[in-house]
């Protein structure tokens, strides 16, 4: 009978619950903006930070006033990191009449990004992917941070100019350079052919490439691998997890190798996770680490305790202000679309997005511009290494000052 | 007889009759209607969301057919049939983006549904390597040897080599136009769920007749019990490698169509829970049954969207009910298939059965 009872009050909960979910009436709010997240799947130990992070900077938003007096409306989904997931949550978020769609992974970007492109809704993503950069085949794809092939380049030049020149060999060898990366994973794989170029236009001998699994917590075959070629050093295009199950194993096993991560690879977990072996790992960072002190930083954490007091701080990551760094640009296009009366996927992009030039978010980030013709957000990154007790700033690699013939011509879109 | 009904008592007199299809008018109304619906209904009277949704069960009912054949009509159970929807949706794309097409290929529309074809083929052929263990081994021990396809196929193959093809990394997109039948670019969410409907209808239509025929009976007999099947005669390693190769080929078709609703690929797309989703599939919908594996896919596509819908208005009050939604999911998954096993073991389409009886015997019914 008491069974009976919860039946009696589930059901009719789930029934009115499922109407109003039914109801693209339910979501009624000025502007709708979608949300694609991971917070249970592959890279759920990068993702989940990023989601928390991107709802409480919407809600900041809507304490600011929104879009200029519009609240906006942000529903979100975990797809777990599953592709046909993801595409029926983007066809849900449509219906939903979602103006634009925060969304995440490379994989589930890039095979959006032909309906996003055909559906005219921007697709403000997680995945930095150098595949999206050119508007010619992803107009509607966009971020705020460096590409990845931008962050490997700047990681390679960093370690190139500041760690090279130190080592006994400088001048009698070619630096030797392999990667390390799950090669199913398109994240992973996404900037690898963009460093190897770049290796072989800087002068490295290039190793065979290690499949490390985004899951990996033993690594210890690839490492063997490796110390036969002896690198001097190694991209990891992993995230945390993999990469410090990487590093450890190459610590213990002596690859003597130094590490260049990309961003998804490089935050406050990895000392954590990795300990010792993390000292002298050098990574991409797209912005600053959680509560370092920029501009903005303190409207971020405040947030986060207003809205969030149950976790730490000190559990907080990058991946929040990563978040941020995305809903920021996102509010701005919002802003100017909407002064521009243009409140459309086409016209937020026209009208918003693509008259940002050098816009500052604060949090560490370099400015952004989006142009007609080039959605590199960035033209260079920054390079951070842990050195047993901080992350301290490396190099701030402009690549674009640097090769500004092959930025313009040859470097777009890969 | 009765050209109506089909009145109790009415005995059928040969194999012909007893096998045929829309034996009676009433049958033959309903299958009419029952076409309207998927052909008109859904895809004229429904907003794109659940057009789209409409295109997901079929999506999964393409892949469940096969596993259906294996399994429920074969005995040959499989955990590995994403790996062979995979060979089908890379043949299909490469196909398409690599083959130097005659002009009057690419203006007839006919790269892509002969890309199906191939894709059918490939997937079956690969599909009988990886059936090859089921002349020797069975139940547990084959499990594992369909799970080495979906490492070996996907993880290896086509993560590290195939997928360098054109060197574009790791996924290939489809250029706008490319998917084309004819004189129709599959662009919008309808042109997608008719290119499904087509072709889960074909299928529906091909594995309905072939298990009426020698090699469906073999099959049965080869389910139910091996040994004696082979002392009737009955070739099992050919007829088991033959539920491979179909089964893989419906895979293959599944795959090709994927891409026409991605226009994009990439390894990704095929995780090995997807094989597990499959056998879920026909475990709810009835194992041994073509309506178990359609009814099987409704069920797991429309209730998972109702419960994500259920989930909206209250994760205002619970957030965390859509930040953790996807365990919601898979937990729902879980608890779906140990009910039906518990409560309804012979899932859906023996209810389904069990519905079309009480009407057939009405007013008798009891």
């Amino acid at each position: 009978m008491k069974g009976k009872n919860a039946l009696m009050v589930l059901v009719p909960m789930l029934a009115v619950a499922l109407l109003f979910g039914l109801s693209t009436a339910a979501v009624a709010a000025d502007v709708k903006i979608g949300g694609i997240m991971d917070t249970t799947g592959a890279t759920s130990d990068v993702g989940k930070d990023y989601a928390i992070g991107m709802e409480e900077a919407f809600k900041y938003i809507n304490e600011q006033g929104g879009i200029n007096g519009k609240m906006v409306k942000y529903t979100w989904f975990d797809y777990g990191y599953r592709i046909p997931e993801a595409i029926t949550k983007y066809k849900l978020l449509k219906r939903l009449k979602s103006l634009v769609i925060m969304g995440w992974g490379t994989g589930d970007t890039e095979a959006l990004s032909p309906t996003v492109n055909k559906d005219q809704i921007p697709y403000v993503s997680a995945s930095y992917s150098a595949h999206l950069t050119d508007p010619k085949k992803s107009r509607y794809n966009l971020f705020f941070s460096s590409d990845y092939s931008t962050n490997a380049r700047a990681c390679l030049t960093a370690w190139f100019d500041k760690k090279w020149p130190k080592h006994p060999d400088y001048g009698k060898r070619k630096p030797r350079f392999a990667c390390a990366y799950m090669f199913a994973s398109p994240y992973c794989s996404a900037p690898i052919k963009a460093v190897k170029d770049h290796a072989q236009m800087l002068g490295f001998e290039i190793g065979e490439d290690q499949d490390v699994s985004l899951f990996a917590l033993d690594t210890k075959s690839q490492i063997m691998a490796l110390k036969k070629f002896e690198p001097d050093v190694c991209w990891h295009g992993n995230t945390t997890m993999s990469v410090s199950a990487t590093i450890r194993d190459a610590y213990s096993l002596g690859l003597g190798a130094d590490w260049i991560v990309n961003n998804w690879g490089m935050d406050e977990n990895l000392p954590r996770l990795a300990g010792e072996a993390a000292k002298g790992v050098m990574g991409a960072t797209p912005c600053a680490f959680y509560g370092q002190d920029y501009k903005n930083m303190d409207v971020v954490v405040a947030t986060a305790k207003k809205y969030n007091p149950g976790i730490p701080q000190e559990k907080r990551l990058i991946r929040t202000i990563q978040a941020w760094g995305d809903a920021l640009i996102t509010w701005e296009a919002l802003i100017r679309a909407d002064k521009a009366g243009a409140m459309t996927g086409d016209g937020v992009m026209v009208k918003g997005f693509e008259t940002l030039r050098n816009y500052d978010i604060g949090l560490g980030a370099s400015p952004v511009t989006f142009t007609a013709d080039d959605h590199r957000p960035t033209t260079g990154c920054l390079v951070q290494e842990w050195t047993g007790e901080k992350f301290v700033e490396v190099e701030r690699v402009d690549l674009k000052e640097r090769w500004p013939e092959k930025w313009a011509e040859a470097w777009l879109g890969w | 007889m009765s050209h109506v009904w089909l009145p109790c008592g009415d005995y059928h007199q040969t194999y012909e009759e007893d096998q045929g299809w829309w034996q009676t008018t009433f049958i033959k109304t309903k299958m009419v209607l029952l076409l309207l619906v998927v052909f008109v209904g859904i895809p004229q009277f429904l907003d794109d969301y659940w057009i789209s949704v409409g295109t997901m069960v079929g999506y999964t009912a393409m892949g469940a057919l096969g596993v259906q054949l294996l399994i429920g009509y074969a005995g040959l159970i499989t955990l590995g049939h994403a790996a062979f929807i995979a060979v089908g949706a890379y043949t299909s794309t490469l196909m398409v983006l690599q083959v130097p097409w005659p002009q009057f290929m690419i203006d007839w529309g006919l790269a892509y549904p002969v890309s199906i074809l191939a894709a059918a083929v490939t997937a079956g052929i690969w599909s009988v390597l990886f059936g090859l263990p089921s002349a020797k081994v069975k139940g547990f021990y084959l499990i594992l040897t369909t799970m080495a396809a979906q490492f070996i196929t996907v993880d290896f193959i086509l993560t590290q080599y195939v997928s360098q093809i054109g060197g574009r990394g790791q996924a290939f997109s489809l250029p706008p136009g490319t998917i084309k039948i004819g004189p129709w670019i599959i662009d919008t969410e309808t042109e997608v769920y008719y290119t499904m409907a087509v072709l889960i209808t074909l299928m529906v239509i091909v594995l309905a007749n072939l298990l009426r025929s020698k090699a469906g009976r073999a099959w049965v007999a080869i389910r139910d019990n091996d040994i004696a099947a082979e002392a009737l005669g009955i070739n099992i390693v050919w007829y088991k490698l033959l539920a491979f190769f179909v089964a893989g080929a419906m895979a293959g078709v599944a795959g090709a169509f994927w891409v026409s609703n991605t226009a994009a690929l990439s390894p990704e797309h095929f995780p090995w829970f997807w094989s597990l989703w499959l056998v879920g599939v026909i475990l709810i919908g009835g194992v041994g049954s073509i309506h178990g594996a359609v009814f099987g896919s409704i069920f797991m596509v429309v209730v998972m969207e109702l419960l994500q819908m259920a989930v909206i208005p209250l994760s205002i009050y619970y957030p965390k009910l859509l930040m953790d939604f996807a365990f919601i999911k898979d937990m729902a998954f879980g608890l779906a298939i140990c009910a039906f096993l518990i409560y309804e073991p012979n899932g859906l389409a023996y209810r389904w059965w069990q519905i079309k009886n009480y009407f057939n015997l009405w007013p008798f019914s009891y």
